[in-house]
């Protein structure tokens, strides 16, 4: 399989779309315009690009407290997930549910969610829903290494495999769970390993190369759609702000070093210059590419700012579900 | 000093091709009792300075945590085994294993234990040409590297590195691909030509791909020619390709050039991948001597050993020889039985359990 140059720059504008929310989200934070906890994905572009460019508008994903990349890459609306990263009437969840629990059931995008773990056992549901109804819809559940710690990773990843369900575990590996390096909370390195205790294969792949990970999630969301059963994508990655926020606590839990080393892996630029060296684009055609992107975040920013927060008398809307409304 | 060191590469049997074929995953535990098996075998068959490659998985460290391997030798002599852990800079990529081997090479180690599949033995190969190396599978195509229990490998590594079984005797000179790429490359807006020597203990391949991306060779119809130094029916990945046509046995002077596409009509039935069959148009088949060179120019991406990883410009010149520089592959079973023959494994008469090596 060698990707269409379609697809390349469909992966490109998608870490693109990422990488300028998140800066947008970061800045605006940092001068408290945006209430709240704020968990940034820039770094981990290529993990969700290249997993949602591998889905159907109509598969679901559960997703993380770090969940923006997430939903930017399913296909999220610039101006809805920045009024509800203000809290303003107009968000995604009418500004009561905030970063962390952003959320686009149209897209099948099933929410962020604060609770480290709780993604996994949505998206098995999700999937078990999928296969019940036969529409041939996959689920693909977004978790850190951390999660792979708690209770629910192994409930769930237990039930996919019992079950034989239609779902991708798709681990973003930072390293570290919030301050705390990997090494102190487990004692194996490679989420991988714990496929197989399940029953279904793991694979590792470069997390910073979104092309790798495309790759990956192609023949692990075509096993799942084709009734292969679940499957595992271990991304190694890197989260280049902190972990929350641009400059958190000022906690110094990863040397100076080791930051700088990965930022030397930017995976959208590794793929301009590849995309370049292959002819496949130009400098210019990413140049515009960034500039039109730059220009719909300040929309969003100016769509949010001028967007009213919701009244007291819509505190109880959209809190709970009819039970009626699922996709 | 019989000094005996050991590589395990800690990414080797976790890729892709266990989404899409049956390949084995091979796990870190696993790796960790095959490099504890050997270095207790090795101490106890005379080693006594043990160098590990440290690695980001810790599986080094792991592997020798609580080994106490002082005791007495098997013919009753006091003698301490050391085991140290190399000290160099870690990249958490193949570039540890090349840094290892070049290590032990440095430190004059009498034999090299590698775990991993053909792409590290590959790496230790690129970091010590000539080293007198014991491969363990525990990648994906295993071409190169035999199943060996790490008793058995940790046993004839240190037999060999003392010198009580001659290399002479049981070490044979591999064969490998050497290659040569000429090309341009874009730096910044500036065109640079580069030149670089790179190796493959298997095969050479030509991908048509733009992007090294997962590593995997995974679409057949992308695989443009293949170069084998080593073409067995009996072996899966992209020299089965060779295998399956022409086969050229591991020790028989010369390889393999296959080209595919349309061609002659001849077709065949490949195992690109463990357990996993496609059919391919075999355009062109020719029997290498060894040292003949073979250019083929244009743009692809090498894939060395089974894995893309070298991308080529349409301006690039690719220059192939099958040669005999590989490493010096030690044959196990030949060096447990002459030292069987010799009575090396003998006890002393009155058994002392001081001496008992345990890997638990």
């Amino acid at each position: 399989m060698d990707l269409s140059v379609d697809v390349q720059l469909d992966l490109h504008r998608r870490m693109v779309r990422i990488r300028l929310f998140e800066e947008a989200a970061g800045r605006l934070a940092e001068s408290n315009r945006l209430p709240g906890f704020l968990h940034l994905y820039v770094g981990e572009e290529a993990v969700a690009a290249g997993v949602c460019g591998a889905l159907n508008d109509d598969d679901h994903i559960t997703s993380t407290h770090r969940g923006h990349g997430h939903l930017v890459a399913k296909g999220g609306d610039f101006n809805r997930m920045m009024a509800e990263l203000m809290g303003k009437a107009t968000g995604y969840c009418k500004g009561k549910g905030g970063s962390m629990h952003i959320s686009d059931t149209s897209l099948g995008m099933l929410g962020a969610n604060g609770i480290v773990g709780a993604g996994s056992p949505i998206a098995v549901g999700a999937a078990f829903a999928n296969r019940y109804r036969g529409r041939g819809q996959v689920a693909v559940a977004f978790f850190g290494d951390g999660s792979t710690n708690i209770g629910a990773f192994h409930e769930a990843a237990n039930m996919a495999c019992a079950l034989h369900l239609p779902i991708v575990f798709a681990c973003e590996n930072n390293e570290y769970g919030e301050f705390t390096p990997r090494d102190k909370t487990m004692a194996i390195t490679d989420i991988v390993d714990r496929a197989a205790g399940y029953g279904m294969p793991g694979v590792i792949v470069d997390g910073m190369d979104v092309i790798a990970v495309h790759e990956a999630a192609v023949e692990a969301v075509e096993r799942a759609r084709s009734g292969g059963g679940p499957s595992l994508i271990e991304a190694k990655t890197y989260r280049f702000y902190n972990h929350h926020g641009v400059q958190n606590l000022g906690l110094k839990y990863r040397s100076d070093d080791e930051v700088a080393m990965w930022k030397q892996r930017d995976p959208i630029f590794t793929l301009e210059d590849r995309m370049i060296e292959n002819k496949a684009a130009t400098r210019d055609q990413f140049d515009a590419i960034w500039a039109e992107l730059r220009a719909d975040i300040d929309t969003a920013i100016a769509f949010a700012d001028e967007s009213p927060y919701p009244t007291p008398d819509q505190i109880m809307v959209g809190v709970y579900t009819s039970m009626t409304g699922a996709q | 000093m019989t000094t005996v060191g050991i590589i395990v590469n800690p990414n080797a049997g976790k890729d892709i091709r266990r989404l899409v074929t049956p390949a084995t995953h091979t796990s870190d535990v696993t790796k960790v009792g095959i490099v504890r098996r050997a270095i207790v075998a090795a101490a106890e068959s005379g080693a006594t300075r043990i160098l590990l490659m440290p690695d980001r998985h810790r599986l080094a460290e792991r592997a020798a945590d609580g080994l106490d391997l002082s005791g007495l030798d098997s013919s009753g002599a006091r003698r301490d085994c050391v085991i140290e852990i190399v000290d160099e800079p870690l990249t958490g990529s193949r570039f540890d294993t090349i840094a290892a081997a070049r290590r032990f090479w440095k430190e004059q180690v009498g034999a090299v234990i590698a775990l991993g599949g053909d792409g590290t033995a590959r790496d230790v190969a690129l970091g010590w040409p000539d080293a007198p190396l014991i491969a363990i599978s525990t990648g994906t195509n295993n071409v190169y590297p035999s199943a060996i229990d790490g008793t058995s490998a940790g046993a004839a590594a240190a037999l060999v590195a003392s010198g009580h079984v001659d290399i002479a005797r049981v070490g044979r000179r591999s064969k490998r691909v050497t290659v040569r790429i000429d090309d341009v490359v874009l730096d910044g807006d500036e065109e640079r030509h580069v030149s670089r020597d790179d190796l493959a203990l298997v095969d050479l391949a030509f991908i048509d791909a733009q992007f090294v991306g997962a590593r995997a060779v995974r679409d057949p119809s992308t695989v443009r020619a293949v170069v084998a130094a080593v073409a067995t029916p009996a072996s899966t990945g992209l020299s089965s390709i060779a295998g399956r046509v022409h086969p050229i046995d591991r020790w028989e002077d010369g390889g393999v050039l296959v080209r595919l596409g349309g061609g002659d009509g001849r077709r065949v039935r490949v195992p690109l991948a463990p357990g996993s069959f496609t059919t391919l148009d075999v355009a062109e088949v020719r029997p290498l001597a060894l040292g003949e060179n073979v250019e083929i120019v244009g743009k692809c991406v090498l894939a060395f050993d089974g894995e893309r990883d070298v991308p080529v410009s349409e301006r690039g010149r690719v220059n192939v020889r099958v040669d005999k520089s590989g490493p010096l592959l030690i044959d196990v079973e030949a060096t447990l039985n002459i030292a069987a023959r010799d009575r090396r494994f003998d006890a002393p008469s009155h058994s002392n359990t001081d001496g008992d090596h345990h890997g638990h």
